[in-house]
């Protein structure tokens, strides 16, 4: 049996993190094959460093059976290697055929036509059909997929590695797209399948490598193995209990969300009629998958993406006509997913940034205008709640490390008493230590009659830290049975959608 | 770091002393005429002061939608407009009514023209650049076609209005037979402080900064972007209808074809210089004016008045090198 790829002891570290440790990856000539894993867990890293964007610290790659060494992605690209990302590298201004040739022209001088020739060559051949000369801003999520693809067989890949190829794209879009990459396989092209979704793998799929941690867990046929086993081996198999066991009772509900439907980016549903209840002192999970429409219900709680249909009651009063800044007025506060992009201006001071949300707040505001000693009285205490380290109030926020602006921007949407709080990877770069304090700030909130609702990639923190976990799978929301309200194993399969 | 700058001013002096060579004078006496045109007598000063009138509050106009992260390009239409609205009601109402009605008017026509690009920029995502030009162009000729038709006093032969009665002019807080300073400048001093002070102590003017300096983290932080952005470009525009209304009540005392110099454009140049701060407006706006003054002293001395927008590009130039620096050193 010949192996298409062969890499031996990869290990990849950012700083202190360990990204990679010492991964093997077999994949034979012909297949597809998958990495499965949870976020961070080193799919993308490895897959990254296969194509040459990424030099391993330790390790050794064969391609094809000859020993390897890519200092850049042309390098790899020349060996027969491409990868599609997961967010398309088509830029929307120039032609479908402008984007299939770019950096691969063969030479200085343009052939449109022969170019034409050769592209619809390619894509008679996949059962592809493009007009060439259309923008490529007028494909659709499944179209530009189909050029990505086509990018890599005009770069003459025969090692091609997809990275959640069907993450947008509706199910008969993928089916169609599977279609191809077995056609491929059949050519004796070998594809990488970076995925979330069991499902896929256990369809379309020869083999499979399971990561977690930045290890290699194990690698398994698909014949020989199934959605629970693989689920298990992707969230870890121990069952550990969880920490947080004070008796919860819960009081009046704070926040009911039914049926609630939102348009994601590209216009596709990026949430389906969910609906849940969330009472006075409760924290409610939500696990699931990058893209599995958290995001969309976050925004739409917070009144910043506009509902299809569906409706929103917070503390007994519909929300679905008031502005984001009436719902913060009503007690909504949140933790943005994007401390750097959403939650601080960066070059504004801490003083300045302790008021952003609560600007019309008292003491923040009074009347129309600012209190500008209340305001630097409420930062130092948001500075101190989670031990946000910092030069001086009056210093900008860029002058803070990620971690400790994430403990100011948690802290100050805890402030001032909130009814609910909203909080996206609440956690995000902060150390265990860190992680705790917010959390354990959140619970006195609760404790205090707010409700929270926490969305997270890290399952283990979810189940450690929240009196309930759902997931979420492609748009939906899925309640586990109350016996097994808790179990990790139940949670990783609904959420992997292997039911 | 500092040595970088030094060099770049170095050589921008240098560039501006071999330009003046070309032009076959003495870059020390050119400098001397342009101090002594623009600073060297009372009526000098006067004469400068005058003309930093409009660079101050065009100047406020494009700074206040700076803050808001809007590039408003369409003061000087806006101003055009202002001026020409405001000479039209004030000759038609004589007397203190004129004068009011003449710059709520004039701001109120700035305003409206500001608008199309607010909107399209708020709900269209068009840029306020591209449509505040071309709003610029209408306004240019718009003003010249009915100054030179409907609004043209018949009387005269040049393409002008009637001039506003003297009752209607805004007031000098300090003349004599040389030296005359117009109210209008007390006028412009009191809207940057105003400007200054409503950025640091209201909400509003918070949340305007917000969406200026973070758009995503403003709209997570419960603010309107859009609603900012029709806010500002509304004020910013408004400001520059009351500089066209002021330069009519204050010292043109009527309307013609080719009436600002390009005011609104340097304005940009003014806002540019001063940053982050309303009250650094002031200083901007007097330094645009000494070099414009000064400037006009030294064409009659044989260099060309263009010397000066080399030296105002240059510190433009300069001033933006020194903020750029400050970003990629903090990054």
């Amino acid at each position: 049996m010949s192996f298409a790829v062969r890499m031996r002891g990869i290990t990849k570290r950012f700083g202190s993190v360990t990204a990679l440790d010492r991964v093997d990856l077999d994949v034979e000539q012909g297949i597809i094959h998958a990495i499965v894993g949870e976020n961070g867990a080193g799919k993308t890293t490895l897959m990254r460093v296969l194509y040459g964007a990424l030099n391993s610290d330790e390790g050794s790659l064969e391609v094809e059976g000859k020993p390897v060494k890519f200092g850049t992605s042309r390098e790899a690209i020349q060996a027969g290697v491409g990868m599609v990302s997961q967010h398309y590298g088509i830029i929307p201004e120039l032609t479908c055929l402008q984007n299939l040739i770019l950096g691969a022209e063969g030479g200085p001088i343009l052939r449109n036509r022969a170019a034409e020739e050769r592209a619809n060559a390619l894509a008679t051949k996949m059962g592809f059909e493009f007009d060439w000369q259309a923008d490529a801003s007028s494909l659709s999520p499944a179209g530009a997929q189909k050029l990505e693809i086509l990018k890599l067989l005009w770069r003459e890949a025969r090692v091609m590695i997809l990275d959640e190829p069907t993450a947008m794209l509706s199910p008969a879009d993928a089916g169609a797209l599977f279609e191809s990459l077995d056609s491929l396989a059949r050519d004796g092209a070998t594809i990488l399948l970076v995925t979330h979704r069991l499902p896929e793998v256990l369809e379309h799929c020869r083999t499979v490598t399971v990561l977690r941690a930045g290890k290699r867990i194990d690698e398994k046929a698909v014949a020989g193995t199934n959605g629970s086993e693989l689920a298990q081996l992707i969230v870890g198999g121990a069952l550990e209990a969880s920490t947080h066991t004070a008796p919860f009772r819960p009081g009046a509900p704070v926040l009911e969300v039914s049926n609630l439907s939102v348009k994601g980016d590209r216009g596709e549903m990026a949430l389906k009629g969910v609906g849940f209840q969330l009472r006075s002192g409760e924290i409610l999970g939500i696990a699931g998958v990058d893209g599995s429409g958290q995001r969309e219900l976050f925004e739409s709680i917070a009144g910043l993406t506009k509902t299809v249909e569906g409706s929103i009651v917070l503390e007994g009063k519909s929300v679905d006509a008031l502005s984001p800044s009436d719902r913060i007025a009503g007690g909504m506060r949140l933790i943005p997913e994007d401390r750097h992009a959403q939650g601080v201006v960066e070059e504004w001071s801490l003083n300045e940034n302790a008021a952003l949300g609560l600007q019309r707040l008292s003491p923040f505001a009074r009347g129309a205008t600012i209190d500008g000693s209340a305001r630097h009285e409420m930062a130092s205490k948001i500075a101190e709640r989670f031990d946000t380290k910092h030069g001086g109030l009056n210093l900008p926020m860029s002058s803070l490390s990620g971690g400790n602006q994430q403990r100011f921007v948690a802290a100050r949407s805890l402030c001032l008493d909130p009814r609910l709080v909203l909080a996206f990877q609440p956690a995000r770069g902060l150390d265990i230590k860190g992680t705790l304090s917010v959390y354990e700030g959140i619970r006195e909130v609760c404790r205090n009659g707010a409700a929270a609702l926490v969305v997270s990639f890290d399952l283990d923190e979810l189940l450690e830290q929240c009196d309930r976990v759902v997931a979420m799978n492609h748009g939906r929301m899925h309640e586990p049975p109350a016996d097994r309200s808790k179990d990790r194993d139940t949670i990783g399969r609904l959420m992997v959608g292997a039911e | 770091m500092i040595w970088r700058l030094v060099a770049m001013v170095a050589g921008a002096c240098a560039i501006l002393a071999g330009a003046i060579l070309v032009a076959h004078q003495s870059p020390i006496e050119s400098l001397t005429t342009l101090i002594h045109g623009s600073l060297g007598s009372p009526t000098a000063i006067a004469g400068t002061l005058r003309e930093s009138t409009p660079l101050l509050i065009c100047g406020l106009a494009v700074f206040i939608a700076l803050r808001a992260g809007l590039f408003n390009i369409g003061v000087e239409g806006q101003l055009l407009v202002g001026a020409c609205s405001c000479a039209v009601v004030a000759v038609r109402f004589p007397g203190p009514l004129g004068m009011v009605l003449g710059v709520l008017v004039g701001m109120v026509a700035g305003m409206v023209w500001a608008l199309p690009a607010a909107l399209i920029k708020a709900y269209r995502n068009g840029h306020e650049v591209i449509t505040t030009i071309m709003l610029n162009n209408v306004a240019l000729f718009l003003t010249s076609a009915l100054v030179s038709g409907p609004i043209k006093d018949k009387t005269q032969s040049d393409t002008a209005t009637s001039f506003v009665a003297q009752t209607t002019r805004l007031p000098f807080v300090y003349k004599t037979q040389t030296v005359e300073i117009n109210c209008a400048l007390v006028l412009g001093i009191v809207l940057a402080v105003a400007m200054a002070i409503w950025l640091k102590k209201t909400v509003a003017g918070y949340e305007l900064q917000a969406v200026g300096a973070n758009r995503v983290a403003a709209r997570f932080a419960g603010i309107s972007p859009q609603k900012v952005t029709v806010l500002a470009m509304s004020i910013s525009g408004a400001l520059g209808g009351l500089a066209g209304a002021v330069q009519i009540l204050a010292y043109e005392g009527r309307f013609y074809d080719g009436f600002s110099p390009g005011y609104g454009f340097d304005a940009l140049g003014v806002a540019l210089l001063a940053g982050g701060s309303a009250y650094a407006v002031l200083p901007s706006s007097l330094l645009f004016g000494i070099l414009s003054k000064g400037g006009t002293a030294l064409q009659i001395d044989g260099v060309p008045k263009g010397i000066t927008t080399v030296v105002l590009g240059l510190l433009i130039f300069i001033a933006a090198a020194i903020r750029y620096r400050k970003v990629t050193s903090d990054a």
